[in-house]
This record gives structure tokens, C-alpha cells and sequence, in this order.
């Protein structure tokens, strides 16, 4: 478990750190995606989110979820593209399950990835996470979570 | 030598048009194709919902269709509310770089402390009120949200310049008893008006010009006024073609009953309460409380204060949200106690949640 600036990044996950989100490759390949520990402490609490529908084509860097914390209204990116094939529904009545527990039961949707060897060059992993949010947390002037 | 931002005044508008500007200047300032921009608007007659709200839930559809008062689906978060050509609408389009920190909190607090600075400067004692307004004396006077995407972000306010409650009572499903004189009163105490504060109508171009200052001093910058540029035009077009839809406006549809409105009044040794809220019953919060009755509390605006404090509260937080605000501000309540206005939420929210618990 990577943990900057008090932030949780788990290191056995895959991240885009531009979006803020994680990614996990499941038993069946396909993916689970959800916010970052980082990401919740920008936002602070959610109290909505709105995935887009089951069964749609989702293209990497764009929208799967639209969530709103203290008035403000974000999307919430894919890492990879695919289709959306489930979201957590617990996340959509309560969504302050992000913020609880962001790689657990807040996990927001899952793909199944069109591209996933081409398009997770651009995601990192493993020893590379630290390095990587340190120089995001610097870029957005953030104290710690 | 000082950064160069744009002002730009697109005037009197429809929502689907305002909507649908707010969704391309960010688009193009997220694509670095229009400096950072101030951007003044107005609107005709318009029931505003916030981004994750239905209509049936928050607004009296028939009466917006009888009087011809437009509903729309902003892309901002928050509650919905009632605009028309009486109020002035203020937004910043941003890069993250012009604020130094990604911190939506911090954002939201130095963009309302600069716009109070604004309006103070015409003569009115504007402060910010976390989380999201700005009010004067308690009342509240310019109400604010924000959306984002990428590195760029929208941040937007109103100001209510001459203000007409009694049409927001009747456009709004809010809490308050029936649509009575004390009804209109009690929405009266809780929002402010530049007109009724100054004795006047303030000329919009000195509103106008007192937020540009107060901006202009906050980031160091100058603005220079521009027009709408071919990009946006482009991006305004078909920003326009998905807004101007039912399918837009009603993008989420959830029952009225499942926000109930819940009254309930206590006789304690302080006085008499009566709290009237809406609460989600699917997500188990309070999105507003009203109080009313008879009892002293001095100052008068820890009231709206406390209501403001209990704006979208968890069925489990409400209880230790009152005694955190009552220990966090001097008040005067004659024998009146935290505890009481616990008792009188959960009384109302037992009506409509049996499992409801004293958190």
C-alpha cells in the first residue's frame, strides 16, 4: 500500500493519475474502476452520482459517472475504454461510500475493456504510484488527506 | 505585467441558452481555446435544478407551466431555484492553475469571500457562509456552485438584485406551511435583496463593475470585455442540441414521495418549535430544514444559520451537526435547549421513516 500525503493508494491497483481514479482487473477481465482516496479528499463528502446506463460504450478518459460533493458537479473518467457493464447501485443510493472506502464497497463501476494492452500503457502501477502522486499533490498545491 | 482575463456580459437569455453557455465556455476553456472569463448573464422566468435533482421532486410543474416560467437542468450542482430578469447571474471560468489548489471547499470559499468583497463595495454587508452562500445579516443574498472537468472549472453565483418571494414559494416545493402571509414573512427573513438593503435599484453596470474589482484585485488580473468566439459559438450549438430536450430536463425521475415533507411542533419550556423538513428518504438525509414558532433566540440569524448548517445532513448526523453548531456560537435562548430542536427533527422524521433513530 502506497500512502502519500496520507492518502491510501493501494499497489496492487492500476491508476490514471491525470483522472484520479483506479482501476482493478478482475477474474474475468473485466475491470472495476472508482475514485481515488485522493480524488475524495479534493471533492470531500458525495452526496450524489449518476453512472451512465448499463450496456453503453464508454471511451477511455470520458464520463462513466457524474458525481456532485459541497455543490460541485465532476465526471468521473474511465481508465480504459469498454462497455459499461455493472455499477454499484449501493454507490448511487449512498454515495458517501466513496469516501468511506473507496477501493471497496465505494467502487463505482465496472468495463469490460475494449483495449485493455494498449490503453493501460498509460496507466501506472506498482512502484511508479508514489512517485507520480507526489507530483500531482505538488501540481495541486495539496496539504494531505 | 498583469494576466489578461475576459468579461463578457450574453445579456438576457433563456435557460436552455444560458445551460447550454455554461456547458461550452467550460468545454473551451478545458480545451485552452478561450482565456479565463468572468461572464455576467440573465435570465427570463426559470426553474433552475440543480444537476442531480428531478423535477417532480423539487418544483410545482403545473405552476411553471400555467405561468410559462421555463424549467431546466443546470450543470452545476446544488438545489433548485427560482431566476428571473430580477437577479443577476456571475460565473468564472477557470483553470486550476489560476487558483493554486484543487481543494473544491478552499475553491468554493475564496471564489464567495471575493464575490462578498463585491458586493460590499456597493454598500451591503456581504459575507460568506460555508457552504455555499452568501448572505447578508443571515439572509441570504447570492447563492453559488460549480462544476469541473479536467483542469478547467466553472464556479457560479446569483445575486438577487430586486427579488420576488412569493413567486420562488410558488415556482419551489419547499418546506414552509401552506402559502400563507407568514409563509411569505418567513421567506422573507431568510432572503436578502440588493434593492430592499440599498433603498434603491443598483444600476447593473455598477453591480457589474463592483464584482469585476473585486475579482480583478483577488487574482491579479485585468479583464478586458470579449465577445463569444467562433469556438464557442460551435460549441454552444451542440451543447444546445442536447440540452433543449426532455430528455436533458428530465434526466433523472424520482417520485415526489420519496422526498416528503415532514412538519412537527414541540411545546418546550423555551417556547414552542415547529420544524418543517423535506427528506430523502432513499438517501436517508435531511436536504432542508425550516423553523418556525415562538421562542427568542438572539441573534435572530442563528436560525437561518442552523438551517443552513443542516443543509443536506445524514439521518445520523443530524443530531451531533445542532449540538456542534450550538457549541460553536454564542446564543441566547431563554431556556431553550440544543436538544430541543434535535427532538423536534426527529419527531417530524418519524412520520415518514419509522426506522428513523436519535442519532
Amino acid at each position: 500500500m502506497a500512502n502519500v500525503r496520507g492518502c491510501n493508494l493501494p499497489d496492487d491497483l492500476y491508476y490514471d493519475v491525470d483522472d484520479n481514479v483506479w482501476a482493478r482487473i478482475d477474474a474475468d477481465g473485466a475491470i472495476t474502476l472508482g475514485m481515488t482516496s485522493y480524488a475524495c479528499a479534493l471533492a470531500g463528502q458525495l452526496v450524489a452520482a449518476t453512472p451512465k446506463k448499463i450496456g453503453k460504450q464508454v471511451e477511455q478518459h470520458k464520463t462513466v459517472c457524474t458525481v456532485e460533493s459541497g455543490k460541485w458537479v465532476g465526471p468521473v473518467k474511465a481508465p480504459v475504454g469498454g462497455e459499461l457493464i455493472e455499477i454499484n447501485e449501493a454507490v448511487t443510493d449512498k454515495p458517501a461510500l466513496v469516501n468511506e472506502d473507496p477501493y471497496g464497497a465505494g467502487w463505482m463501476a465496472k468495463i469490460k475493456p475494449a483495449h485493455w494492452a494498449e490503453e493501460s500503457k498509460s496507466l501506472i502501477s506498482g512502484a511508479d504510484i508514489a512517485t507520480a502522486f507526489e507530483a500531482k499533490m505538488n501540481a495541486d498545491g495539496f496539504g494531505g488527506c | 505585467m498583469k494576466p489578461t482575463w475576459r468579461v463578457i456580459d450574453t445579456g438576457l437569455r433563456r435557460a436552455v441558452e444560458n445551460i447550454a453557455l455554461n456547458r461550452a465556455l467550460l468545454e473551451a476553456r478545458q480545451a485552452d481555446e478561450i482565456p479565463s472569463t468572468l461572464r455576467f448573464l440573465r435570465f427570463k422566468p426559470a426553474a433552475l435544478l440543480g444537476f442531480h435533482q428531478s423535477a417532480e421532486q423539487e418544483l410545482n410543474l403545473d405552476y411553471c407551466r400555467e405561468q410559462g416560467v421555463d424549467i431546466q437542468r443546470r450543470v452545476t450542482g446544488g438545489g433548485a431555484i427560482y431566476f428571473d430578469e430580477t437577479q443577476l447571474g456571475w460565473e468564472l471560468y477557470l483553470h486550476k492553475r489560476d487558483l493554486g489548489t484543487a481543494d473544491m471547499q478552499a475553491i468554493t470559499r475564496r471564489i464567495c469571500e471575493t464575490a462578498a468583497r463585491g458586493i460590499q463595495a456597493l454598500g451591503v454587508d456581504a459575507q460568506f457562509r460555508p457552504r455555499n452562500d452568501i448572505e447578508v445579516d443571515g439572509r441570504k443574498i447570492s447563492g453559488t456552485g460549480g462544476a469541473f472537468d479536467g483542469d478547467a472549472l466553472m464556479f457560479q453565483g446569483t445575486l438577487l438584485i430586486q427579488f420576488d418571494v412569493e413567486k420562488m414559494l410558488r415556482v419551489l416545493r419547499i418546506p414552509v406551511e401552506k402559502l400563507s402571509d407568514k409563509a411569505i414573512a418567513s421567506a422573507r427573513e431568510r432572503v436578502a435583496n440588493m434593492a430592499d438593503l440599498l433603498g434603491h435599484v443598483p444600476e447593473m453596470q455598477d453591480v457589474q463593475a463592483a464584482l469585476i474589482q473585486a475579482f480583478a484585485d483577488e487574482f491579479g488580473v485585468v479583464f478586458e470585455t470579449g465577445p463569444i468566439s467562433p469556438a464557442e459559438q460551435a460549441r454552444f450549438d451542440s451543447a444546445l442540441a442536447e440540452i433543449d430536450t426532455e430528455d436533458w430536463v428530465h434526466m433523472l425521475h424520482r417520485p415526489q414521495a420519496d422526498v416528503p415533507i415532514v412538519e412537527a411542533m414541540h411545546k418546550f419550556p423555551g417556547g414552542l418549535v415547529r420544524a418543517s423538513v423535506a427528506y430523502d428518504r432513499a438517501r436517508q438525509r435531511i436536504k432542508q430544514v425550516w423553523f418556525s414558532g415562538d421562542f427568542f433566540v438572539s441573534p435572530k440569524r442563528l436560525i437561518v444559520d442552523l438551517e443552513a448548517a443542516l443543509r443536506d445532513t445524514g439521518v445520523d448526523d443530524y443530531g451531533p451537526r445542532v449540538h456542534a453548531f450550538f457549541a460553536a456560537h454564542e446564543v441566547d435562548m431563554l431556556g431553550l435547549q440544543p436538544a430541543d430542536f434535535v427532538a423536534v427533527i426527529q419527531s417530524a422524521l418519524s412520520q415518514c421513516e419509522p426506522q428513523a433513530s436519535v442519532p
